[in-house]
């Protein structure tokens, strides 16, 4: 009965945490998606790379890969930028967005992969860092750093970001666009501009994201398409558009995943995704606190 | 009350020459010319379909009209309108109340009020335009937490002007603001619009088919049909006292 509970507890700490670092990686997308429409298959790509460059610098500088991905930041930035306003000039201004949008960001995915593969072939990478191996424990409670840590950023970010949305005008304008274009316009933004900064924003987090992955664990080009199920079934759980929700989608998700991985074994964890998303959409479409 | 501005004010007025527009080869506005000059109300009159809503796009830069003029003034400064992008034109200082108000449903009352200071000359007086918003519509002060999507025909209509109100306009454009209202609203409404327009330090252009309730805060009015101006009237008294006008609209 003692041994249980301890899994138990273990296991709802574990899942927590997952859930903090499937937030980092879903919040970008649940701007993209979730907010501006724009179905980015490739963010976790981004996340890769974010992973990568956290790696390099790790590997031949020694600095700290969370330190790395926020001065990596306006680089994602203006990354982000940059694409969006490709994807806006080929598609969104032509009103082909739907399927000609979603094969452009298909090769984004692709052509991101493989330039990592041909640059650092397909070894497992992973970073340095003095939280990753050391365990707190409280009683019988286990707090991995490893996981602790990049929880703990992940939540820092959507709260920066939650509040960059709800207190700055272009926020406020970030959640209107898609209500109503031309009403902003009336408001005197330019709905390309906020889209752009938007989905600007939406790839700097993967930035941070892939330093919490390379973290978590090693990495190699193609890990990122693990993550694309789970990333679109939290925003959808969790409600699109909502960051709040996404945070709530993303710890169930993990605590569901962690409990599947303790009592049926890991190989199972993958699918819960899947169900969870088809459950969602049978139950409850709209999602836990979505539009 | 007390109006907010005495004494002299810069110009601010609109000016509509002789413009054609048309959406694809059905033309909708033909040689259509009106002025609005400082401070005044003028109505634009005129039934279902006749092109109201269009020139009111054509003055944001939301249609692009085939020929003509539209030139304002705003604090003395001249601009023309032709070929600039509506948010070129808003910052510029001209708002419109959009037919079928466009409030952003999902966000909150309070969040469209903030939304509509977004151009930079009206951030800085937000915080009193705020006030004055919540002080002349309490209801919006009420409900400021309430989504927009949620609210009452007529707390929607309050909403879209005051959001219009929080881009400190110097020339205000509303587009059929009774619509969908119940008969005491719709006076209520044209009553505010009058005490917003006289406190405001406004200059108003208003689309109605409303003809009575219009006339009543008008200071002119110019009748369309058919996208042309069928007629002119230089005071309310004018309008009231025509004969077409009141056969075919006012029904006397
Ligand atoms: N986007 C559009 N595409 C094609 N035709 C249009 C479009 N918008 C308006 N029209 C046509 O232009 C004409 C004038 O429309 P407009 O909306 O300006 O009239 P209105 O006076 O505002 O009418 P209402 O009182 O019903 O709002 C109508 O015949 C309408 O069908
Ligand atoms: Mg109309």
């Amino acid at each position: 009965m003692e041994l249980s509970f301890d899994l138990l507890i273990n296991a709802v700490i574990a899942g927590i945490l997952l859930g903090g670092f499937y937030t980092a990686v879903t919040l970008g997308v649940s701007i993209s998606f979730g907010i501006l429409d724009i179905v980015n298959i490739a963010h976790p790509a981004f996340i890769i790379l974010g992973s990568y460059i956290a790696y390099i610098v790790n590997t031949r500088l020694g600095i700290d890969p969370i330190a790395v991905s926020i001065l990596m930041l306006p680089v994602f930035y203006l990354l982000g930028a940059g694409v969006y306003q490709v994807y806006y000039e080929s598609f969104e201004r032509r009103g082909q967005e739907s399927l000609r949008g979603l094969s452009f960001f298909f090769g984004l995915l692709f052509v991101t992969e493989v330039m990592l593969i041909l640059v650092f072939g397909v070894d497992y990478r992973y970073v340095e860092a003095p939280y990753i191996g050391p365990s707190w424990r409280l009683g019988v409670m286990d707090f991995p750093l490893r996981m602790l840590v990049p929880c703990i950023a992940a939540l820092t970010l959507f709260a920066a970001l939650e509040l960059y949305l709800s207190y700055t005008f272009i926020g406020r304008a970030i959640k209107a666009v898609a209500q109503d274009q031309l009403a902003l316009r009336l408001m005197g933004a330019s709905p390309v501009r906020i889209k752009r900064i938007a989905f600007g924003i939406s790839i700097a987090t993967a930035s941070v994201a892939g330093a919490l992955l390379i973290i978590i664990q090693p990495v190699e080009p193609s890990v990122g398409r693990e993550y694309i199920g789970r990333v679109f079934a939290i925003c959808v759980l969790g409600g699109l558009g909502s960051l709040p929700g996404t945070v709530i989608g993303a710890m169930l998700l993990g605590i569901l995943e962690s409990f599947t991985a303790t009592f049926y074994g890991p190989s199972w964890a993958p699918a819960v995704a899947f169900g969870v998303l088809l459950l969602t959409l049978a139950f409850r479409p709209a999602g836990l606190l979505g539009r | 009350m007390i109006p907010r501005w005495k004494g002299l004010t810069l110009a601010n007025s609109l000016t509509i020459e002789k413009i054609d527009a048309a959406y694809g080869a059905v033309r909708v506005l033909e040689n259509v010319s009106l002025n609005v000059n400082t401070g005044e109300t003028v109505v634009l009159l005129g039934t279902n379909g006749n092109g109201k809503s269009t020139l009111m796009k054509c003055v944001m830069g939301i249609v692009r009209p085939r020929a003509g003029r539209i030139v304002v003034e705003i604090d003395g400064e001249r601009h023309d309108l032709i070929g600039r992008s509506t948010e070129q034109i808003v910052d510029l200082g001209i708002a419109l109340v959009p037919e079928g108000r466009r409030l952003f449903p999902r966000l909150s009352v309070e969040e469209n009020l903030l939304l509509g200071a977004f151009r930079r000359k009206a951030r800085t007086a937000l915080r009193a335009n705020l006030d004055f918003c919540f002080e002349c519509f309490p209801r919006l002060a009420e409900r400021r937490a309430q989504l927009a999507g949620s609210m009452s025909g007529g707390e929607q209509q309050m909403l879209a002007l005051a959001r219009a109100l929080m881009l400190s306009p110097r020339i205000l454009l509303i587009d059929e603001p009774s619509v969908g209202l119940a008969p005491v609203l719709v006076s209520r409404t044209i009553d505010k619009i009058k005490e917003l327009k006289d406190q405001y330090k406004l200059t108003v252009l208003m689309a109605e088919q409303n003809f009575p309730q219009a006339l009543r805060i008008a200071d002119r009015g110019y009748v369309i049909v058919h996208g042309q101006i069928a007629f002119e009237g230089r005071s309310a008294d004018e309008l009231n006292n025509n004969e077409l006008i009141r056969k075919f609209y006012l029904g006397l």
